[in-house]
Order: structure tokens, then C-alpha cells, then sequence
């Protein structure tokens, strides 16, 4: 069975419209117009224990509004959603024992304690056996390297520490699930490798199933094999990466530095991105024409003192679908 | 098909907890607690010159000789050194900076968890009444009662700070709706500290006004507590009191709980 | 000069931007209007309670007592419209903005008492009004001498309030937290001005006109005004006058205090 599944889930919002101007104002007085929004609009997914999900959207898609509701937090409008076998919102108290959260732009450590003192008193919330937590805490505190900062207060903490603190003590009573919102936020290229690492470990080791939402799309690659798009509150797609790269990463981008200079460049079958003094970028379908008879033809017209061919990268994937919206049969549609 | 699990067996021990953390971190603020405590001598001060000057020129009210009334705002002062502190303003806070949210993904009673936490707070404050205490009787002289007077005070105070944190809590409770409450905040707290008895005893209010204001919540938090400590209600009135102040307690706790369910129903409905 | 005519151009930007913030949050300000409002209201209705039980305090009438808190709260009113800023300081030190201040090419504490916020002169209409009103109830003689000198007045008392407010936003240098300071402060001076000062100690009343001159703020005023013949010290009753002048000395007591904590602010490098 699923550790998570939804049907059709839908979270309706109803905001008061607003007038302009005094008239506006006073008029609001006597009637209230309300405009409805559906942040989420039938989405329907399922995981199964153990995987590692990357959810992605635009800013307002639908993605916190979506997680929200996978803990409880926000009630659905209509839809169903399971999260190991109980109903979130209803079962609030029992699903919160299964989960973890990492919320990268809040951090749920006690500001005022020392980082130890925090992790104590998560403890006792979640009734994790002194043992258990021992273990656990030993643990997390070797790989995250938490040692040195352990006695300091959480507000005294850098961003960096006080994420490894917030991973740490989401994981420390086990959860089935954990999400993590956002977690490589702010960080330095040294720290967010260390988080993409242990969040890696964590799930190859403890089979802990992990719903990852973020902007960095490092992340995605690095961690994630299955990916789940959502834009305005519906799922766009939902599959393993390397389909996304294969139908929709069907561009190339071919880079050519001119030995000469040429008043005008211009390539039979391939689309001028941007040309900055002698180094040109050449944009190409692979599915119509290979970087071979294109380098060819390039060669042919201008004098080339240096090649590169760059793969789509899961950003620029991404930011296409963004912008173009997701076809189905990508195969076969003009570029 | 939903799996049907238990409610989780309550444990006292994650409250206590928080309790234990909010009593720690009031005792951080040294310089607070050092200026809260010494200004008690100031406005002891201020109090006894005032009521004796009054006392002097004018006929005393027989219900209330000098130094019951200089043992009524002495204690009234002390009294407020507990009851006027924020102590749900947890709530109000985690509502402003969205942290609410986090304290609904862990397995606790979240309106537990900020009771809790003021709790905590209050019981540092209360033990902070002795050394006001010692200060203040070095200016005053206030008497003191037989030792059954005092226990019902006492139970009488603790009825009182009940009615208070019910107050304070419903306050609180309308940051669900408006965030902005603080000055709302101090409204209510200056028209109980006038129409309970702590500014004035309700014995000087004209009388009509006294009979209604006796009644009120407000009277239960000061006034009812005060008027046993200085014996001026009798024990004969001493269950008819105290069932006042439990039967607003019992209200007030009611509309508490119905704010809570209300603000957090908006809560889950609406989003952060 | 020309600083005086940047001072002039930020002064007027601060009020534009006071006067839309306010209308922009209505409710808001409805509901700190509604503060003010109980604030004062339940400090008269305590003092009328009082006073109808015991009708004398050392001489004075509670329409004497009414008079005697309408130029304190005149005089407040004038702080809390126009210098209301100062007593955020320990704010702006806790979050470090003097650092952006010190930069700038204008004098520091004007710049922190033209930071825009919701201020609305709400507070100053009401106790211009409730003044009006206490003083035809005290039944005080209006003549030229008052309507000078009682504007005076209630500025020289707002600079006692504001320097008061200077000096512990002064200590928020090196205490960082002075909130509770703060809030004792302002309730030792409603206390203080309150009652007549004639009621306390011979110490006391010294400490409270020549060392925080809260008796000039509203009781010698009252007094001159009355015609009281008592006059807590034996000074001359023409002292009620003197409010002006205290409230510039005492204020620039507090600004040299003030400057002395900002330098050391500045060597210290918060």
C-alpha cells in the first residue's frame, strides 16, 4: 500500500475582493464580494514507502498549499489524502508522530535554547525511548558535524548550522516520512552538499520516504529519480527524471568561437540564443538534426577556433515548461 | 481505507517541559526582573503618601480604615506583579511570525503547549512577590490575617488568575482573526485594573455602580480576593464569593475554548 | 542654512508620510485612538472616584485635580505628537541602525525623531479639548498671561518628557534591553504627576523639581494658575512659569548625555 496517496485533492480559497477608493471601502460595509481561487485542483499522486520525491512548480502553483494538507495543517476542500493509512487533518496528533518536517525558511529548533536542550525537549514531544534518542542523536551528530555548536544557543547559530540542527531534529524519532521545504535555502555550496548528503543517506539506510520541494534543481538532480510537476494546481507531470530530460530536453546548445569576425551568423537549422563579441550560442533540436552535420555546416561557413555542446540542464528544462507549458507528445512538436 | 488508531495516552511530562523552559528564560532578563521589583518600593511609596494625605483631611470611610486601605493597594500592587502579564502572548507571537505552523506538525496539544509555556512565566513572576513583598514592608506596614483568611485568599487569588488567564487567553485568541490586538490589550487591562478593584477598591465606587461591578469577571480577578484579605467580606460570604468566581472562570473558560476551536477551524481553512 | 533646509524638507516628508500611513490603517488607528482615549479616561474616572469618597487632597478639589492632570496630559500630548521617536531609540539600537544614521549627513536624533511611523496628532486634538474643558470647569481665569504662557507651557513639559524618554533611550546603548526601564519610568511619572506634589516628603518633592522635574511638568503651572496659596517648596508662584526654561535645560542635560553614549557608541562599534 501507498505511504502516501491523494485523490483528486482540491483546496479551494476564498478571498474578499478589493474595491478601490472610498466609495470602494463603504460599499464593502453593506455587501462582500468574495473571488475563488484553487490553489490545488485535483491532484491526484501516490508514493510508495522508501522513495525520494522532488516536487517542483512556480512560485504559487500549489506546492506549500499541497504540503500543507499532506501534514495536516490545512484542511481540503474536497479529494481525499492518506498518509500512512490516517486521515492528516483529523488525525492530526498521529500523523505529527510520523513525520518530519524541515522547513527551510522557519526553523523549528527553540531559539533560546542550546542546540542539546532543543533536541531534549523534541524528546520528550515525541516520546522517543532515551535510548533510541541516544543512539539517534549520537548519530546525527557525528555526520552533520554538530559537535561544536551543540551548546550553543540556536539564535547564536549560523544558517548553516541551524539547518544541520533542523535536520537533525526532524529525524530524531524515526519518521516514516519527512518533508523538506525549501532545505539548501540560503546555504553555501560546501553545506548543501553535506544536507544533499545526508538526506541521501537517510533514505538509502533507513528507507525514509522523503517529499522534497525546492527551487535549487541541483538538489533534484543530485537525490531524486522521480519527479512530480505541479503549475497551477495541477500535476503536470509525474515520472522518473530521466523522461522529463528525454522529452523535454530535446535541445542542445551548440557553443562556437569564431576565429574571425562575422558581421552575421546564421546556421541552416539551428536558432541563434545569443552571440557575445566572438562566441556565439546555437540552439538546436537533437531530434532533427545531429550536433554533427550542424558543427559540419558551421565549419563549412565560418573559420571556428574553439566547440562546445552543452545538455539541457534540468534548470533550463524546467524553465521551459514553465514557459511553454507541458505537451504530452512532446516528440514531434516544433521546437 | 483509514487505518483507526487510538488517540495517543496523554503525557503531562512535554508540557512540564515547556514550563520549565519558559521559567528559565524569564530569569534571563535580570535587569527586568531587578527594575520590576525596585520600582515596587517607589510605588509603594507613592501609594502610602497618597492615601495618607487623603486620610488626613477627610472623613475615613468606615468600612475602611487607614491601613486596611494602605493593606489593600499594597497587596492590590503586589497582586498585579502576576496578573498583568501576557501570559498567552506566545500564541499571539507564533501567529505574527508564522511559526504556528511548525507547532501544528508535532504530536502536542498545541493550546497545552502555550498554557504551558505561560505557566511557566507566571510561576517566576509569583515567586518574584517576596522580595517585593520584603521591599514594599519597608515602607508599609500591612496587616495580616488570620491564617484561615489567608488560605482562602489564597484559594480566592488563584480563582482570580484563572478568570485573568481566561481573559488574557481570548484576547490572545483574536490574533487568529486580526493580528493587530495589542492595543485592544491594553484597554481591557486598564478598564479591569478601574472597574476591578485594583486602581480603587469598588467600596469608593458610588454605590450603584458598586453593586453592578461586584458581579463583573473583572471584580473577580482584584476585588473579591482583596475584600476577604482585608476581611471585609465575611466568612459567612465566603462560598457565595468564591462560587462568583469559579462560575466566571467556568464561563470564561468555555468562550475560551470556543475562540480556540473557532481561530484554529479559520486556521486550517484559510492558511498561514 | 542649508542644513536646516534639509532638516525642514525631511521634517515635512515625515509628517506626509505619517498622515497617509494612518489613513492607509484605518482600523488601526481607530483602535490606538480608542487606547488613548481609555488610557486617559480611566486615569480621570480613578482620580474622580477617589476624590468623591475624599474630597480633599491637601487642599485640592478634584475640579483643581482635573485642572492639574489637563496640563499634563497638554504637555504629553505635545511629546507624544512630536517627539514620540525618541523613545523608540533603544529599538533602533537593538536592531543596529545607527550605524546607517551616523552615515548620513544629518544630526542623528533629528534623524531618529523623523523616522515616519502611524503618529497622528489624536492624542494632542483630544487634550487640547479636555484642557479646554478642565480649564472652565477649575474655572481658572483666562487672560493673557495664559493663553501665552500655557502652549509654552505644555512644550517646556514635553521636553521634560522627552528628555526623560532621551536619557533611558541613552542607557539602551549600553543595557541593549531597557523596556521594562522604560515602562516604570513613564509609570512613576503618571504616578508623580498625578497628585499634587505638596503631598510628599521634603526630599522628595526637591528630587522631583530640580532633579527629574516632573512638578514643573503640570504642579507649579497648576498652582500659578489656581492661585494656590501653598507652593510645595516657598518658591515664588510665578515659577509655573519657569517650564519653559526648565524644559530646555533639562533637555539639553539629556542631550549631552545622549551625545556621550552615541560616541562611545561609535568607539565601541556595535
Amino acid at each position: 500500500m501507498p505511504i502516501v496517496e491523494t485523490a483528486d485533492l482540491r483546496k479551494v480559497f476564498r478571498s474578499i475582493k478589493r474595491r478601490p477608493g472610498i466609495g470602494g471601502a463603504i460599499a464593502a460595509l453593506f455587501s462582500r464580494e468574495y473571488e475563488e481561487t484553487a490553489a490545488v485542483d485535483g491532484v491526484t499522486m501516490s508514493l510508495e514507502a522508501g522513495e525520494l520525491v522532488g516536487y517542483l512548480g512556480p512560485n504559487g502553483a500549489g506546492k506549500s498549499t499541497t504540503i500543507k494538507m499532506l501534514t495536516g495543517i490545512l484542511v481540503p476542500t474536497s479529494g481525499t489524502v492518506r498518509v500512512a493509512g490516517l486521515v492528516p487533518h483529523r488525525q492530526r496528533l498521529e500523523n505529527a508522530a510520523n513525520i518530519g518536517v524541515v522547513f527551510g525558511q522557519r526553523s523549528q529548533l527553540y531559539w533560546d535554547l542550546p542546540l542539546r536542550e532543543s533536541f531534549a525537549l523534541l524528546r520528550s514531544i515525541y516520546d522517543v525511548p532515551h535510548e533510541r534518542y541516544r543512539q539517534n542523536l549520537a548519530h546525527f551528530a557525528s555526520i552533520l558535524d554538530l559537535e561544536s555548536f551543540m551548546d550553543t544557543p540556536v539564535r547564536q547559530l549560523s544558517l548553516g548550522e541551524r539547518m544541520r540542527g533542523d535536520f537533525a531534529a526532524a529525524m530524531l524519532h524515526d519518521p516514516k516520512i519527512v518533508y523538506l521545504d525549501e532545505p539548501t535555502i540560503g546555504l553555501d555550496v560546501v553545506a548543501k552538499e553535506a544536507v544533499r548528503e545526508f538526506i541521501a543517506q537517510v533514505n538509502r539506510e533507513r528507507g525514509t520516504t522523503i517529499i522534497l520541494t525546492t527551487h535549487d534543481l541541483a538538489d533534484i538532480e543530485r537525490l531524486t529519480r522521480r519527479v512530480i510537476l505541479i503549475d497551477d494546481g495541477t500535476i503536470i507531470f509525474d515520472g522518473p527524471l530521466e523522461r522529463l530530460r528525454s522529452e523535454y530536453g530535446t535541445h542542445r546548445t551548440l557553443v562556437i568561437t569564431l576565429a574571425d569576425s562575422y558581421p552575421d551568423v546564421r546556421i541552416e537549422g539551428a536558432h541563434l540564443e545569443s552571440r557575445e563579441g566572438n562566441v556565439v550560442r546555437l540552439r538546436f533540436d537533437r531530434r532533427r538534426l545531429s550536433a554533427e552535420t550542424l558543427i559540419r555546416r558551421a565549419m563549412e561557413r565560418y573559420a571556428i577556433s574553439d566547440i562546445a555542446i552543452i545538455e539541457p540542464d534540468i534548470d533550463s528544462i524546467v524553465r521551459r515548461i514553465y514557459r511553454e507549458g507541458y505537451t504530452e507528445n512532446a516528440i514531434g512538436s516544433p521546437s | 481505507m483509514s487505518v483507526t488508531v487510538a488517540r495517543p495516552r496523554f503525557r503531562l511530562e512535554p508540557y512540564v517541559e515547556f514550563a520549565k523552559v519558559a521559567m528559565a528564560k524569564e530569569a534571563t532578563y535580570r535587569f527586568d526582573v531587578f527594575t520590576s521589583v525596585a520600582s515596587v518600593l517607589i510605588r509603594v511609596y507613592i501609594l502610602r503618601t497618597v492615601w495618607v494625605a487623603l486620610y488626613a483631611h477627610n472623613a475615613a470611610p468606615k468600612e475602611l480604615p487607614l491601613h486596611a486601605i494602605i493593606t489593600y493597594s499594597t497587596v492590590a500592587m503586589l497582586m498585579s506583579l502576576v496578573m498583568d502579564i501576557d501570559q498567552t502572548r506566545v500564541l499571539h507571537d507564533s501567529l505574527h511570525d508564522g511559526s504556528i505552523v511548525l507547532d501544528f506538525t508535532k504530536p502536542m496539544r498545541v493550546p497545552l503547549y502555550f498554557i504551558a509555556n505561560g505557566t511557566g512565566e507566571v510561576l517566576f513572576h509569583a515567586v518574584l512577590m517576596l522580595p517585593a513583598l520584603g521591599l514594599a514592608l519597608l515602607f508599609v506596614h500591612i496587616d495580616v490575617p488570620s491564617l484561615g483568611t489567608l488560605a482562602v485568599f489564597f484559594a480566592s487569588f488563584l480563582l482570580g488568575y484563572g478568570v485573568g488567564f481566561c481573559i488574557n487567553f481570548i484576547l490572545n485568541c483574536t490574533a487568529f482573526w486580526t493580528l493587530e490586538i495589542t492595543a485592544v490589550q491594553f484597554i481591557v487591562t486598564w478598564i479591569t485594573d478601574l472597574v476591578g478593584g485594583e486602581l480603587v477598591p469598588l467600596l469608593l465606587f458610588p454605590a450603584a455602580l458598586q453593586n453592578v461591578l461586584l458581579f463583573l469577571p473583572f471584580a473577580a480577578m482584584f476585588s473579591t480576593p482583596l475584600l476577604i484579605y482585608v476581611g471585609h467580606i465575611p466568612p459567612s460570604q465566603y462560598a457565595v464569593a468564591l462560587a462568583l468566581q469559579a462560575f466566571w472562570l467556568i464561563v470564561l473558560a468555555a468562550i475560551s475554548t470556543v475562540m480556540w476551536r473557532l481561530g484554529t477551524q479559520r486556521l486550517v481553512s484559510q492558511g498561514g | 542654512m542649508k542644513r536646516l533646509r534639509a532638516m525642514a524638507r525631511a521634517y515635512r516628508e515625515y509628517w506626509r508620510i505619517n498622515v497617509l500611513t494612518t489613513l492607509e490603517y484605518r482600523e488601526n488607528f481607530l483602535m490606538w485612538f480608542a487606547f488613548t482615549i481609555v488610557y486617559h479616561g480611566t486615569a480621570l474616572a480613578a482620580l474622580w472616584v477617589v476624590l468623591t469618597a475624599f474630597p480633599s487632597m491637601n487642599g485640592w478639589t478634584f475640579r483643581e485635580m482635573a485642572f492639574l492632570y489637563g496640563i499634563w496630559m497638554l504637555a504629553h500630548a505635545v511629546n507624544n505628537t512630536f517627539f514620540s521617536e525618541v523613545g523608540n531609540i533603544p529599538d533602533h539600537v537593538h536592531e543596529g541602525e545607527f550605524d546607517r544614521l551616523l552615515v548620513r549627513p544629518l544630526d542623528t536624533l533629528f534623524q531618529v525623531i523623523a523616522t515616519p511611523g502611524q503618529t497622528f496628532p489624536d492624542e494632542l486634538i483630544l487634550a487640547v479639548v479636555y484642557f479646554c474643558a478642565a480649564t472652565w470647569y477649575s474655572g481658572v481665569h483666562v487672560d493673557a498671561t495664559f493663553l501665552i504662557f500655557v502652549p509654552l507651557i505644555a512644550l517646556g513639559g514635553a521636553l521634560i518628557d522627552a528628555g526623560i524618554n532621551l536619557m533611558v533611550g541613552t542607557l539602551a546603548f549600553w543595557f541593549v534591553r531597557v523596556d521594562a526601564l522604560h515602562w516604570i519610568v513613564s509609570q512613576l511619572e503618571q504616578e508623580f504627576t498625578r497628585y499634587p506634589v505638596s503631598i510628599y516628603s521634603r526630599s522628595v518633592r526637591l528630587l522631583l523639581t530640580f532633579a527629574f522635574p516632573f512638578a514643573f511638568m503640570n504642579y507649579f503651572p497648576a498652582t500659578f494658575f489656581l492661585h494656590k496659596p501653598e507652593n510645595a517648596l516657598g518658591l515664588p508662584p510665578a515659577a509655573g512659569l519657569l517650564t519653559p526654561l526648565i524644559g530646555l535645560a533639562f533637555v539639553t542635560v539629556a542631550y549631552a548625555f545622549w551625545r556621550f553614549g552615541l560616541k562611545r557608541y561609535q568607539g565601541t562599534g556595535h
